[in-house]
């Protein structure tokens, strides 16, 4: 059995965000990095035709003991990253607890209703309170707008990964995340995402 | 505020019966549309104010305000409006009398307005569907004429208007039925923001008496039924004792009766106070004499109602655009008595409707030409 | 770079259960893999197909799942080892095969996978068909868990040619679309010839032909199938897949199968109950081993059941309850049928633990009201609901424009028959809700056609259904034939995105590339529809003024059965993603916004996500990270504010 490093065991992460955002990719990356170090990885995801445009969210447990079940018991969130800020609150609500810790992206997609004006979306401050009110630790970065200068905002994910990181919560580091690129993807596009996980590294490291 | 707009246009005329397809709201935004002479509403709006609701010759109206803004005070009569002089009158051109209706005078008179530059671009009944109207725009002398026919369903000419004051004529000339009249007078007293600009562009109304139109689609089912697929050219109502509706078609004359064509007439058409089209500078109607329908078909009669009217006609007569005869001794009663007759019953079915003698609908009881016609003033 | 190909014996390997579900396959020798797809199935045959060289499989996309499954059983009949792979509905589709196939019996192993999604999460219904198994009389196993996929499929292989029938796989969303870790085993050498023997008598399973014959023989076949299933239920008394943990007398016995078995452990934490329950796990849920489950049924008089969806095992197991009722002590059931759970929805260790907290009469440990109080409103004020749309730049939002407008025009209070896919959606505001039907493949113009006869009682609505282009081939054409036989008048809008769009863009008999990308001849399907004496128009729902016009004049010909093509490849199809064909602008001086003559049509009425009303501005603007440059609003724009300019 693996001497567990883990501040819980199981710890419950959960990834959220919108279809289209990166998520699925996200929490496989978190996934293979983990399980590489000997943990037993359980991810539950729900995608396919529903999420066209709906919320998407990837439930990643992480032990040094057995498999846990692809679901997060309700209320039993560790760690909240999320892809879009509403999406954290959203998640809050059911797996939320006054000892959750929060990442989340400040870039909005908007829901149908806010696009055709019938809802309004929250400020960034009121956003930021309604998390930091119900969270015991909060991260808020900006993953898109870095993820646009390095030239699509396909890279946020990978940003928020490295946010991720950055936070101590998981062991998760630089060269885990290579590994697990070289894993997954082809050789041109390794350099570019080990950028972004920097850039997202940088922006929670105390 | 009570809301006034769209939704407003659909369930207060158009669920209620009484569009009746005249255009007003058609092209002002991408909502509304005429199809086969019905008018649509694409989707939802939910505007509180809305032009097509300002402008809709079905929502509430005092007639005796829209006559003072747009005609001398002196020319106003309760039975026919503003009135300078009524004529019987055809064209001088004998094709054009030919292609038309009746005498032609409506075609001789905008191809007169488009050549003396009156206006620069006219509005007419256009003809791209077997029997319903399509209005057209068109902008010289030479156009106009193609489509004179009747075929008694109403094309949306006042939503061509609208497109056509959106466009790059400066002077425009429209022919239009007494609810397209009256639509085009609500629009130039009481114009929306985005049109108030533009309203000066329409100088020329001319009007076509009108009893009732068709609802296109009830009309296309009987015809459908009656005549299957043949090519329908015009179509005419003869006054005589066998009541029946002419159809000219590629195969010759076929007569329906009219008791049969009658369960086509649009539902809006009844709650419809003008016959005349009073709200035109001069308006054209079928000639009625002593001397009968053989001779009859080929004139018009022509009420000149505004100043630009009157200079129309008397440019016509100069020119000798129109041939003239003498207006039989009796006609202007009997005019008068028809168009009263109509305002009488427009009042009846709309208090029927209302189920108040007192509530007509859109039109208002404290209107002082609605009090004379009940004989309350 | 490990895949599932190329993965060694031993080595450790973080896999989706679908994944896990097809490197079981390759470890069991699969020559032949079909399916249909759908979610949550989809996987398993998109990452075959990327193995078929390497493994020498044969791999299609088939045309449905009845073929499908005919196709993999010509496999089996010629020796080799087979799996057709599904999402529940799909066993409804083979199912008229199946229960043929179920008398005649297979040779080399065939499996069925049907993935199915208790939830609903990815379907039109939570509809499960397990009970196909009990119905067909077939093997049904349920792997619980990722490495239990695997090894499970491999497993069906071997117990299919034990047994020489079909057995089913059964997994489900969490399971299918989850991931944990599963240790690798040996990728065999396979050199496999295939041959359909038929020369020995009809009676002889390996050598004879492979009829169903009526009659008396009939009822043989029947009772040989009735031995194979006894075989099988013989084999499951002793199965590594059926497991006990727990004290040795529990005060309480759950009897669990599929993912709920990790629900019910960690369920048992939640409650800190580890001394009071015990949990039994049954991979093989049908047959059922009644020696096993009588074993450990004398453990205890109280025992819950837990299971998604039906009370499938629940119903079964209180049968061999009864029946074994003289032999043991009567025991107090739990579960669907005393209203412990639900017969609805999917389950989550929350909801198991709740069962077990009323079961047991256990605290459970929640949150505070306080804080889900104030998260609660939080959310509901601050986390706007997300409706499901068409995507930035969707060829279904566009014709869902104009069929939306022309049924408005024509008055006659016309109305779409829906199918399966993502236009599907066309009952949402995103579809300006024209679609009024949705059933099942196919079943949207075969709707229409019956509707399309109505006009003898007087109906006078116009009648159109739509369908995407891998829909067509799967179950339209019957019920095209049907229409067009019988002069339905109706409108058949074919939505063409060039691929199955919803699922993951696995290719379908009109295009050129099977599974593995090969070349294949492409059926075209304006042709085909011509050929069955449809009249056929073919029409880019992105010109959206010819498309209006098009389609207004098609269903206003009340002559027949009428097609209207839309074809226009999906936005976030593999050739088109990220590629632009116009850069879009909104002129916020010309856009008039609210005001009367537009009221907001781009962003109140056509949604289109890339396009965002700025409500500080009072104009729409684009939003560049999601506008996809399709063009469709700067033809809808009342006033011109939407510009477009084309990328060279």
């Amino acid at each position: 059995m693996k001497q567990t490093t883990l501040s819980m065991d199981p710890y419950n992460l959960i990834i959220t965000g919108v279809g289209g955002q990166g998520n699925v990719l996200a929490s496989r990356l978190i996934g293979n990095m983990l399980s590489e170090q000997g943990y037993y990885i359980t991810i539950g995801e729900s995608f396919g035709a529903a999420q066209r445009g709906g919320a998407v969210e990837s439930h990643i447990r992480v032990s040094a003991q057995r498999t846990y079940s692809p679901q997060i018991p309700k209320g039993k969130a560790h760690m909240v990253v999320a892809l879009e800020p509403t999406e954290a609150i959203r998640i809050l609500r059911d797996y939320g607890n006054p000892g959750v810790k929060v990442l989340s992206n400040m870039r909005p997609v908007y829901s149908m209703g806010v696009i055709c004006g019938e809802q309004s979306y929250p400020s960034t401050e009121k956003i930021k309170e309604c998390i930091t009110a119900s969270s015991k630790a909060s991260w808020f970065v900006n993953s898109t707008d870095e993820a646009l200068k390095l030239g699509n905002p396909i890279f946020g994910n990978i940003i928020l990964i490295g946010a991720l990181a950055g936070t101590n919560a998981l062991p998760l580091d630089h060269k885990s995340f290579e590994k697990a690129l070289l894993q997954r993807m082809k050789p041109d596009k390794i350099d570019v995402n080990l950028k972004a996980f920097d850039i997202g590294k940088e922006m929670t490291s105390a | 505020m009570e809301s006034t707009a769209s939704n407003e246009v659909v369930r207060d005329v158009q669920q209620n019966g009484l569009c009746t397809g005249c255009g007003a709201c058609v092209n002002l935004c991408p909502y509304f549309r005429n199809h086969r002479g019905k008018t649509i509403r694409l989707f939802e709006c939910d505007r509180t104010w809305g032009r097509c609701y300002a402008y809709c010759p079905r929502t509430e109206v005092n007639l005796t305000n829209l006559r003072k803004k747009l005609f001398q005070a002196d020319d106003l009569t309760m039975e026919l409006g503003a009135f300078k002089g009524l004529y019987m009158t055809q064209a001088g051109d004998e094709t054009v009398r030919n292609a038309a209706q009746h005498g032609g005078t409506v075609t001789a008179l905008m191809k007169l307005a488009l050549a003396e530059g009156i206006i620069d671009s006219a509005v007419v009944a256009g003809d791209n569907d077997q029997q319903v109207a399509c209005p057209e725009q068109v902008d010289g002398p030479d156009q106009v004429g193609s489509y004179s026919k009747s075929k008694f369903i109403l094309p949306p000419t006042v939503g061509k208007l609208n497109e056509a004051l959106k466009g790059k004529a400066e002077k425009i000339g429209v022919v239009a039925v007494p609810c397209q009249a009256q639509a085009m007078a609500k629009m130039r007293v009481n114009p929306g923001p985005s049109d108030a600009g533009n309203m000066s562009k329409l100088k020329l109304v001319v009007g076509l008496f009108c009893g009732w139109a068709f609802d296109g689609s009830k009309l296309r089912e009987l015809l459908g039924k009656e005549l299957g697929n043949t090519a329908i050219t015009g179509m005419d109502i003869p006054p005589s004792r066998h009541k029946c509706m002419e159809v000219s078609t590629e195969n010759g004359m076929v007569c329906l009766p009219m008791h049969e064509i009658q369960t086509c007439v649009a539902d809006g058409c009844g709650y419809c106070i003008d016959m005349t089209c009073e709200f035109s500078d001069i308006s054209v109607g079928a000639a009625r004499s002593p001397e009968g329908w053989d001779v009859d078909k080929e004139w018009n009669q022509v009420i000149v109602r505004s100043a630009l009217g009157q200079t129309l006609m008397d440019l016509a007569r100069d020119r000798g655009i129109l041939n003239f005869k003498e207006v039989p001794s009796g006609n202007l009663e009997k005019l008068q008595n028809a168009s009263m007759k109509k305002k009488r019953s427009c009042l009846a079915y709309l208090a029927e409707k209302s189920g108040r003698e007192d509530d007509f609908i859109f039109l208002s009881s404290e209107d002082p030409l609605i009090r004379r016609i009940r004989g309350l003033e | 770079m490990t895949t599932l190909n190329t993965g060694r014996k031993g080595e450790k390997m973080l896999l989706m259960g679908n994944e896990a579900i097809a490197r079981g396959a390759l470890e069991a020798g699969v020559n032949v893999v079909t399916g249909y797809p759908g979610t949550p199935s989809s996987e398993i045959i998109d990452r075959l197909s990327k193995a078929d060289r390497e493994r020498n499989l044969y791999v299609e996309w088939s045309v449905n799942e009845k073929v499908a499954t005919e196709v993999a059983a010509a496999g089996s009949f010629a020796g080799l080892r087979s799996m057709a792979v599904m999402k529940m509905m799909g066993v409804n589709v083979a199912s008229d095969f199946l229960m043929h196939l179920v008398m005649t019996g297979t040779r080399g192993g065939l499996v069925l996978v049907s993935a199915e999604d208790p939830g609903a999460i990815s379907s039109l219904t939570e509809g499960e068909s397990r009970y196909y198994s009990k119905f067909l009389e077939f093997p049904l196993l349920e792997p619980g868990g990722f490495q239990e996929a695997k090894d499970m499929t491999k497993w069906a292989f071997e117990l299919s040619e034990k047994i020489n029938n079909i057995v089913m796989l059964r997994t489900v969303t969490r399971i299918s679309h989850g991931s944990g870790n599963v240790v690798l085993g040996e990728l065999p050498e396979t050199s496999p010839r295939a041959h359909f023997e038929f020369n020995g008598t009809i009676l002889d399973e390996q050598t004879g032909p492979i009829l169903t014959v009526p009659g008396p023989f009939a009822v043989n076949l029947h009772a040989r199938q009735q031995n194979k299933l006894q075989a099988a239920a013989n084999l499951f008394e002793d199965c590594p897949f059926n497991t006990y943990e727990g004290p040795e007398n529990p005060e309480l016995l759950i009897i669990t199968s599929s993912v709920c078995h990790l629900y019910c452990i960690e369920a048992v934490e939640l409650v800190d109950a580890p001394d009071r329950v015990g949990i039994l796990k049954l991979g093989t849920t049908w047959p059922l081993p009644a020696k096993f489950l009588k074993k450990h049924m004398q453990r205890t008089e109280r025992i819950l059941i837990i299971e998604e969806v039906l009370p499938f095992l629940e119903e079964n197991i209180q049968v061999l309850a009864c029946q074994l009722g003289a032999e043991f002590a009567a025991k107090k059931f739990h579960g669907k049928g005393d209203g412990t759970m639900d017969k609805v929805g999917e389950l989550n260790p929350t909801l198991v633990a709740g069962a077990l907290s009323r079961v047991l009469d256990l605290a459970m440990e929640t949150v505070s009201v306080d804080y889900s109080e104030n998260i609660n409103k939080q959310a509901v004020d601050n986390a706007p609901d997300r409706m499901l749309t068409f995507c930035p730049g969707c060829p279904h939002r566009a014709s869902f424009w104009s069929i939306k407008r022309v049924l408005e025009l024509n008055n006659q209070q016309g109305f779409v028959c829906g199918d399966i896919g993502c236009y599907g959606m066309g009952m949402l505001p995103c579809g300006f809700e024209t679609v009024k039907t949705v059933h099942s493949m196919g079943s949207g113009t075969g709707l229409a056609s019956g509707f399309g006869k109505l006009g003898q009682f007087g109906m006078d609505q116009k009648v159109l259904s739509v369908c995407g282009d891998s829909t067509f081939f799967h179950t339209v054409m019957p019920a095209l034939a049907n229409a067009i036989h019988h002069r339905a008048d109706i409108t058949l809008v074919v939505l063409d995105n060039s691929g199955t769009a919803m699922t993951g863009f696995q290719p379908h008999p009109g295009l050129t590339i099977k599974a593995s990308g090969t070349e294949l001849p492409a059926l075209d399907i304006p042709s085909i529809c011509r050929a069955m004496g449809a009249k056929v128009q073919v029409v880019n729902p992105f010109d959206v003024e010819n498309a209006e016009k098009v389609l207004l004049k098609t269903i206003e010909d009340p002559d027949g059965v009428k097609v209207v093509v839309m074809r226009q490849i999906c936005a976030l199809s593999p050739e088109k993603k990220s590629k632009k064909q116009f850069e879009i602008q909104v002129d916020e001086n010309v856009c008039i916004g609210e005001e009367c003559g537009c009221n907001r049509l781009c962003t109140r009425v056509f949604k289109c996500p890339g396009l965002v009303w700025d409500g500080e501005k009072k104009t729409s603007k684009i939003d560049a990270v999601l506008c996809v440059g399709c063009g469709v609003c700067h033809s809808i724009c009342p006033s011109g504010a939407i510009q477009r300019k084309e990328i060279a």
